[in-house]
């Protein structure tokens, strides 16, 4: 049973336990903006996602031991406006807290790392960068005159 | 099985480069599989040589919501086509089954990237990986709703899982009505007599001003055609007409 718009079944007394086959909600692991604890970790989900929902897509599709899960909802400001002065709406959505389990840690690691790159010798790269250095160079006045502006003087 | 299918083949190969080059164990098998999603180059090598195992994909959690670490600070990431329809029709339901979990992986992997770029102020690596990601995704989705409809109307004769029925409403409009399960039969359901599924007689004149609108709109279509061709048969009076 696929999911793009879930309508669930009515539950009653004795009916099998609902399961969702290939299921179309997206997570999305966020760097904190308050300091949490060391277990915690932060992701934005689909507003129509709950604690359970979170907790058994944890463990069955990434084998995360979950502990406990809380969520709440975060309100998009309808505050700020557009050159028509009309009211621009940010998306609401909603934040979950997860708790690992079996004592576990995570931190935010670093994506985007300082990385010096080495151009290769007569690529495109290489000679762009080249080119670029020169142009500054050339903008640049005249280091004998100490910082003195062009228009100054004879 | 996945013992035959490409995407085993694709596991089999990445696994294979793991113990040549020795590189981190678990997460470059999960994304060998996703980034050379339509690299065949690679497997007409192998193809025929060795009988490809089942083997377990990385398991390192919370990882899989980041890329391997050595494409961390890159500026671009190289990544292949996106599935298309025709090539998903050819897999059978185990590998489509596992197809969507590797793409809903990726695509929180890359959503991740997004938001973290975003707050960094910096620009995220390949945009374009997201895009593919969800079309591969709509058309795994397409492929599977028809081989269940193709199932349910050999099983039982009906075309939609869901009951629902032709329906007017009160704007004068037909639409698909689709059926909800409720506890209560239709007639004990107070909220649900309001709800009117038939036009009132007032509704006619607005209607009939509907009408009106969309044969004018459509003359004015048909009128407009009618003198650029005109124009045109002027200005070039060798022209061949087209044929519509």
């Amino acid at each position: 049973m696929s999911v793009t718009k879930m309508v669930y079944p009515l539950y009653q007394l004795g009916n099998p336990q609902l399961r969702i086959f290939r299921p179309s909600w997206f997570l999305t692991l966020v760097r904190p903006g308050k300091e949490q604890p060391p277990d915690t970790v932060q992701f934005r989900i689909p507003m129509d996602m709950t604690k359970y929902d979170v907790k058994n897509y944890l463990e069955k599709i990434y084998n995360v031991p979950v502990g406990v899960v809380r969520t709440r909802i975060q309100f998009g400001s309808n505050k700020k406006r557009n050159h028509l002065n009309q009211r621009v709406k940010k998306p609401d959505y909603k934040v979950a807290y997860v708790q690992l389990a079996q004592s576990q840690t995570f931190t935010f690691p670093d994506i985007f790392p300082e990385k010096d790159r080495t151009l290769k010798e007569g690529s495109m790269e290489e000679m762009q960068e080249k080119f670029m250095e020169d142009e500054k160079q050339r903008q640049k006045s005249d280091p004998r005159r100490g910082g003195v502006t062009e228009w100054f003087g004879l | 099985m996945a013992s035959s299918s490409s995407l085993g083949r694709v596991l089999t190969l990445c696994k294979r480069f793991q113990s040549v080059f020795r590189i981190s164990p678990a997460i470059s098998v999960q994304h060998c599989a996703v980034n050379l999603k339509r690299c065949q180059n690679n497997l007409l090598s192998f193809v025929g040589q060795r009988r490809a195992l089942h083997t377990t994909v990385s398991r390192r959690g919370l990882e899989e919501f980041f890329d391997q670490p050595e494409n961390w600070g890159e500026p671009n990431v190289k990544s292949g086509a996106p599935w298309t329809a025709k090539q998903l029709r050819t897999k059978s339901n185990e590998d489509l089954h596992k197809l969507w979990y590797v793409l809903l992986k990726e695509r929180n992997m890359l959503l991740t990237l997004a938001q973290e770029a975003k707050r960094q102020s910096l620009q995220m690596p390949s945009p374009e990986r997201m895009k593919k990601i969800e079309r591969s995704m709509v058309r795994l989705d397409t492929v599977v709703r028809e081989r269940e409809t193709a199932l349910r109307l050999l099983q039982t004769g009906q075309e939609k899982g869901r009951p629902g029925d032709w329906r007017r409403n009160v704007f004068g409009y037909e639409y698909w009505y689709r059926f909800k399960e409720y506890t209560i039969p239709w007639y004990m359901n107070k909220r649900h007599e309001r709800k009117k599924f038939y036009t009132p007689h007032f509704v006619q004149p607005h209607i009939r001003l509907r009408i009106e609108r969309f044969l004018r709109e459509r003359a004015r279509k048909v009128n407009l055609k009618r003198k650029t061709l005109a124009k045109l048969k002027e200005r070039f009076p060798q022209m061949k007409l087209p044929s519509s």
